[in-house]
């Protein structure tokens, strides 16, 4: 028993020092100096976590927003209110499915490949040769990464979007009929730009800071070896998953659920 | 060189891509209309009970829409809600001051929202003013509660 | 920049690195008790001891990459841990770390990869960080091999393009870790030339830590052994080849078995085999 607690005692703290050890290397990564050459490596990052991830996210919008005029016209059709297809698909992709499934495929795509990136680097010595060289590996290999990924998902979270209405239209005004002119009209009737679209944005932002955090850190604080790597690159999947999806939760009750 | 000189259009095409994205979401979804929010002036209004009337409902005069509302709270002094309205400017000055307000429901289940009638006062209500003539929320269930009695009555 | 030619060379007898005491422990497992080292400016002081000593460590200690439980590493009179983090970068400048991997920006081509401090610690204009990276690469002897990325490189390569850029700046201390560990004995004998022709031609500091014995001694103006987190001897090549001490002479003459065993500790061999009961 005494055991037990001790253990559990321990990895707590282990737990609460990995949290702080992140917090740190946030600030200081964060805080890097923008430079004419930063600027470029910011930019080398953005085509490696957003223009590459453009395929997938943009497939994936395409198919949920076909898939969700689907489901919701065989739903709304027995009330006879298939008039609201444009309205559903919209409000369910911008509060709800773009962040969330941008976010999770963004962690997949992007996350997965920084940490294995970064974890690499480490253990080639990269960093360490860097830092003897007197470069700070945060300022110079982290920071790039770490802004290309606040920028790049929220982008990719309108891109995902955009498609998904338009697969929706596809599928419902196109395929099942419904009134093109209703279709867009009850949508625009029924979106906020600043409580629908606004906060979606909030929670995208959201969800970048903490994926791209996630696996920047990952990548950092691993064990260089080739198993450390393999595991620390799960590691971003599952905890960039887990906490996207309980932040979700977080922000869309505050958000949208009335908790003032 | 070159291979930087294509990730660069890469990234410019990118971004310019989310950016418009966001415009099509705006103008398109959302039917956000670029012109300035343009001059508005502030009415008040009393009512007796609100029902389920939420701030950012719409205003409408003939069905149309002309203002939303602001902000609701409890007026201490004489118990009942107070509404602020927000109408769009070239009304100021038009609405005449026995003008209604009445709180009424789209649909039997719909939304809440304030209708607006105009009386035939010369004088009219401008900025700040109050709206006397108000009609109270209907609740369903204070209706069905006076149908009960008027039939246990009669 | 000429700074480092023996003809301006500060001409003071001090040692350019000292090291006072140094323990450090990893875990519970003490790596360093109370080590004392001199390293004399312009010679090549070789670092030796069987693997798993902390060698590698040492030279992080000296890079001040790791802090020490005890103990002082001054260079040049500043105590390295004693500094800022920005200081301990301006100090890191005046040296240069050839690592055992090479550790190369696997996302840049070799001509970059030299370039690359001269960019981020100099304002010199392009023309002049490629005189000065064409230089550097023409005395690894791999200017031809100037747009290759670090992956077509093969080790030995990969190791003189890390030696390139370990003197780009013209440091006065190189640290060299395993310089020849994997290595064919060609390119072995050309990365023995060139950190000799580097010492001598540019009079640098050059700190090699090593187990290969024959190259080693061939080049090293003096000689550290240390064993069990300790120095166990120290001299020049020569002294070293008569010690007495049979640790010593183990290890230098490459003896399999003496003081330093053969076998791992275990139990009595022949108790062990007839033991019952037992599944491995």
């Amino acid at each position: 028993m005494m055991v037990l607690l001790q253990r559990f005692g321990r990895r707590g703290c282990e737990g609460l020092e990995t949290l702080g050890r992140a917090g740190i290397f946030l600030i200081q990564a964060s805080f890097g100096v923008p430079s004419p050459e930063g600027w470029r490596l910011w930019l080398r990052q953005m085509h490696f976590v957003g223009v590459l991830s453009l395929a997938i996210v943009m497939v994936s919008g395409l198919f949920i927003g076909m898939v969700l005029a689907l489901q919701g016209y065989t739903i709304l059709v027995d009330f006879g209110a298939e008039q609201a297809l444009g309205q559903m698909v919209a409000l369910s992709l911008l509060r709800e499915l773009s962040p969330v499934v941008a976010a999770l495929l963004f962690a997949g795509r992007a996350g997965s490949a920084l940490t294995a990136e970064i974890g690499l680097m480490k253990a080639t010595e990269q960093l360490t040769s860097m830092e003897m060289i007197g470069v700070d590996p945060l300022r110079r290999v982290v920071a790039p990464r770490l802004w290309a990924g606040f920028v790049a998902l929220p982008l990719l979270t309108v891109g995902f979007s955009v498609v998904g209405i338009g697969g929706g239209y596809l599928v419902g005004v196109e395929w099942l009929g419904v009134f093109d002119g209703s279709f867009w009209g009850n949508m625009q009737a029924s979106v906020d730009f600043w409580s629908d679209i606004g906060n979606g944005m909030v929670k995208s932002l959201v969800f970048a800071l903490v994926v791209t955090w996630i696996a920047v850190f990952q990548g950092y604080d691993l064990i260089p070896t080739s198993e450390g790597i393999s595991r620390a690159t799960t590691r971003t999947v599952v905890y960039s998953s887990l906490v996207v999806l309980g932040l979700d939760f977080v922000l869309t009750a505050v958000m949208f659920g009335g908790l003032s | 060189m070159k291979r930087s000189k294509t990730m660069e259009l890469g990234v410019g095409i990118f971004m310019l891509a989310g950016i418009l994205g966001l415009v099509f979401l705006g103008v398109r979804v959302s039917g956000l209309t670029f012109s300035a929010p343009g001059e508005t002036f502030r009415l008040e209004a009393n009512f007796a009970n609100v029902g389920s009337l939420k701030p950012r409902a719409r205003v409408t005069m003939a069905g149309v829409t002309v203002g939303r509302v602001t902000d609701i709270d409890l007026d201490t002094e004489w118990y009942d809600a107070r509404v602020v309205l927000e109408l769009d400017g070239e009304l100021e000055g038009q609405l005449s001051r026995d003008t209604t307000a009445a709180i009424l429901t789209a649909g039997l289940l719909g939304e809440q929202y304030i209708g607006l009638s105009v009386g035939g006062d010369p004088e009219t209500l401008s900025d700040g003013d109050a709206i006397r003539d108000t009609q109270s929320a209907v609740v369903l269930e204070e209706l069905i509660q006076q149908f009960v009695s008027n039939m246990a009555t009669n | 920049m000429f700074d480092n030619f023996p003809g301006n060379l500060p001409m003071s007898d001090s040692p350019l690195v000292v090291v006072k005491d140094l323990h450090f422990s990893r875990g519970d497992m003490p790596i360093f008790r109370g080590v004392d080292m001199q390293i004399p400016r312009g010679k090549i002081t070789a670092v030796m001891g069987p693997s798993g000593t902390g060698k590698t460590t040492l030279l992080k200690l000296i890079g001040g990459q790791l802090v020490p439980d005890a103990g002082q590493v001054l260079i040049d009179g500043h105590d390295v841990h004693a500094l800022s983090r920005k200081a301990l970068f301006v100090l890191r400048r005046r040296m240069g770390m050839l690592f055992q991997s090479g550790a190369l920006f696997s996302d840049l081509d070799v001509y970059e990869n030299v370039a690359f401090p001269l960019r981020v610690h100099t304002d010199l204009p392009d023309a002049m960080i490629r005189d000065v990276a064409l230089m550097k690469l023409e005395a690894v002897g791999l200017r031809g091999a100037r747009a290759m990325m670090p992956a077509e490189l093969s080790g030995g390569m990969a190791r003189r393009v890390a030696l390139a850029r370990a003197i780009a700046l013209d440091p006065e201390l190189v640290l060299y870790d395993e310089p020849f560990v994997g290595q064919d004995p060609i390119s072995m004998g050309v990365l023995v030339q060139l950190i000799k022709r580097l010492n001598e031609a540019l009079g640098l500091t050059a700190i090699v830590v090593s187990h290969d014995i024959k190259e080693t001694l061939s080049i090293a103006d003096y000689v550290y052994v240390i064993a069990d987190g300790e120095v166990m001897a120290h001299g020049t090549p020569a002294s070293l080849d008569v010690d007495d001490d049979p640790r010593v002479s183990q290890f230098v003459h490459g003896e399999p078995d003496g003081p330093v065993p053969f076998h791992y500790p275990a139990v009595d061999f022949v108790t062990d085999i007839l033991a019952t009961g037992a599944q491995r």
